[in-house]
């Protein structure tokens, strides 16, 4: 069924981790239940926004992109979001060795996409593109996300919750890490002429 | 171990006591010059208050005070400790205790007066820079003094952090305090033009390298495997890693200069040396973080270990997010804008801050022989600090590339896009979110010591045994 935990998560986390335990879905299912419709939420968002409404950075006129720039953006954006939850939840694989048994990947990418969900349905607020609207929405659902990934970790990978803080803290820290990476490499290639078409006038 | 009873604590309570009292006091300015950024009026057009005398104030009192005081208790700690004797000279100790309030005092003085020598990180004015020589010297003697009297033949690691820093820090400030002095309170510097901004941030690099990493380091290396219980993780890393760091520090200083007056091949030189230093800088996060990982049972009743384990993953982190920076294309945008500041800050909030709070709760009730307040608030003040950082770091982030993206956007005429008063008025939520960040880790400093004094007040729980050494 899609979407079926997402409800859970928000309201009742640690009872919604121990059923996403239980059915144990496959990486394929996980993807094309839950991933693949909640990723698509900011790029279409995203999308209807910079074309529509331009982003407006503090009192200046909006920044509207082109269709074509703004789509090839958002399809990119997309891929990225399906890749980095993949790559999360092949990092906390790696990791579950140090903290506990090694883990099937499927319950790996499972933590990975349920951590996410806050922040995958706060990407709604793209649609109407105020940069500090969408980062006052956006603290709490992050914040929201690294809860859900304390409380997780040790229902998932089925270790003590000690071990489990220490656990999250090395996602948390890799995730930052891969954060600051992905900012520095977006400089780096806007830099060299991949950014986006503006609208001009 | 004979000689535990000639240990000199009185010195290290000293500096204990004063690591909260700074930190309380710099936090507190750092406070009121980031609601001074989010809301001009409360300059109150007083010259003493603006943000060009605090500031300065502020990056003095949290890293020479704060930092500086957490430094000089815990080597002192640390040295006697680990080498099995006591300080060489009560006196000496002393000294360098009263020296380095009385060079804190004259800063809190000087700074607001708007005595400065315009240098960032060395503000202080000639004579103050000569008294600080003087008790750098003295804390010289003090520390390898008492290391070359030890009973114990092997050096640990963490004196050798504790040493590289004194030593490169008297280098440091030697050379780039070099001035000419013309009247009591203003001198012009030794070096002109480039060579003077060379040498300026070849020290205000270091100041962060050796002052407040390989230090810091020195801290980590005693107290995460004291409150861990657990021996270092690989000796032999840190040992490596404290060589590779020493080595290629000193040379990442021209990255402050990308795109200036300074040669090309001296910028591309401190880019290199930067990445380089990704290295050494993870060797010790990793020594960090798997010796506190053979501990997660404690984890449940001890927050000072949840202060230790996050502070190492920000210093992992800062010194990932250091090297990016120093790429000549990603400084081309971020210079000078806020995503520096926010860098600074996960490095000084999260590392250098989390891991002495974690050491003085540590040192100071083992000091006082007293039961520790409250362990709870530790936690309260674990959680409010760390909400702090994270509101701070992320306001920095988007304001910053904000800026970077602001400045640089030109229309297809060449003019500017955006005014600068645009862009200043675009990151005003932004300020108001780093302020409310800053004021919850000041809010968290305000627990700590409302926990230490009660601690201090509290029933000793002194049981007349001889401490036991290292």
């Amino acid at each position: 069924m899609i979407l079926k935990y997402v409800w859970g998560i928000l309201t009742e986390p640690r009872v919604a981790w121990a059923r996403i335990r239980e059915e144990d879905c496959s990486v394929f299912e996980t993807y094309i239940g839950t991933i693949i419709p909640l990723a698509l939420i900011s790029p279409v968002a995203g999308f209807i926004g910079t074309t529509q409404f331009g982003w407006q950075i503090g009192a200046g006129k909006p920044v509207t992109l082109t269709a074509g720039s703004a789509a090839q953006i958002s399809i990119a954006y997309f891929g990225a979001i399906l890749v980095s939850v993949f790559v999360i939840a092949m990092l906390v694989r790696w990791m579950s060795e140090t903290y506990g048994d090694q883990k099937s990947l499927a319950r790996c990418v499972a933590l990975a996409a349920y951590t996410a969900v806050p922040m995958f349905l706060v990407g709604v607020f793209q649609i109407y593109p105020v940069l500090w609207i969408n980062f006052l929405f956006g603290l709490p659902a992050l914040a929201f996300s690294v809860y859900l990934l304390y409380s997780g970790v040790p229902i998932m990978m089925e270790i003590p919750v000690e071990r489990g803080f220490l656990f999250a803290t090395a996602v948390l820290a890799v995730g930052l890490v891969a954060l600051v990476g992905l900012l520095a490499s977006t400089v780096v290639l806007w830099s060299y002429g991949l950014g986006p078409a503006f609208m001009s006038g | 171990m004979t000689s535990s009873d000639t240990y000199n604590y009185k010195v290290v309570k000293q500096f204990a006591v004063m690591t909260v009292v700074w930190g309380v006091v710099g936090m507190l300015v750092g406070v009121i010059i980031a609601a001074q950024m989010a809301w001009p009026v409360l300059n109150f057009d007083i010259p003493w208050l603006t943000f060009g005398r605090l500031r300065p104030l502020h990056t003095n009192a949290v890293v020479f005070a704060f930092g500086g005081c957490a430094l000089f208790a815990t080597s002192y700690y640390v040295v006697q400790r680990t080498c099995g004797v006591g300080l060489i000279s009560d006196k000496l100790a002393a000294f360098t205790f009263w020296g380095w309030q009385l060079i804190i005092v004259s800063a809190a003085i000087t700074l607001p007066l708007g005595i400065t020598s315009s240098k960032e990180y060395a503000e202080l004015e000639w004579p103050i820079d000569i008294l600080i020589t003087v008790v750098w010297v003295a804390y010289a003697v003090v520390f390898f003094g008492t290391m070359f009297k030890r009973k114990v033949q092997h050096i640990y690691v963490a004196n050798w952090f504790f040493g590289a820093f004194i030593l490169t820090i008297a280098l440091l400030h030697v050379v780039n305090s070099a001035a000419l002095p013309v009247t009591m309170w203003k001198s012009y510097s030794a070096y002109a033009g480039v060579q003077d901004a060379m040498v300026q941030w070849w020290y205000g690099h270091n100041a962060v390298g050796f002052f407040l990493t390989a230090g810091f380091l020195g801290i980590m290396y005693y107290f995460i495997p004291k409150q861990a219980e657990r021996p270092v993780y690989s000796y032999r890393l840190s040992v490596v890693h404290f060589w590779a760091l020493a080595f290629t520090y000193i040379w990442a200083g021209p990255h402050h200069l990308h795109y200036t007056a300074l040669p090309d091949w001296t910028q591309s030189l401190g880019m290199v040396f930067s990445l380089i230093l990704l290295a050494p800088s993870w060797g010790g996060m990793i020594n960090g973080i798997m010796t506190l990982s053979g501990a997660w049972e404690k984890l449940r009743t001890d927050p000072i270990l949840k202060f230790l384990i996050v502070s190492v993953s920000f210093y992992g982190m800062s010194t990932f997010e250091g090297p990016m920076m120093s790429i000549k294309t990603v400084n081309a945008l971020s210079h000078y804008t806020d995503w520096t500041i926010g860098h600074v800050h996960s490095g000084a909030l999260g590392w250098v801050g989390f891991i002495s709070i974690g050491a003085m709760y540590y040192l100071i009730p083992r000091l006082f022989n007293r039961e520790l307040y409250s362990v709870k608030l530790v936690e309260t003040h674990f959680w409010v600090a760390t909400i702090g950082i994270v509101l701070y770091i992320t306001a920095m982030w988007i304001s910053g590339i904000m800026q970077g993206l602001m400045w640089r956007a030109v229309n297809p005429d060449g003019t500017l896009t955006y005014s600068f008063v645009e862009s200043v008025q675009a990151m005003h939520p932004y300020y108001i979110v780093r302020f409310l960040g800053g004021l919850l880790y000041l809010g968290g400093m305000l627990m700590m010591a409302y926990n230490i004094a009660r601690t201090i007040m509290g029933p000793s729980t002194v049981k007349q045994t001889a401490p036991s050494a290292a």
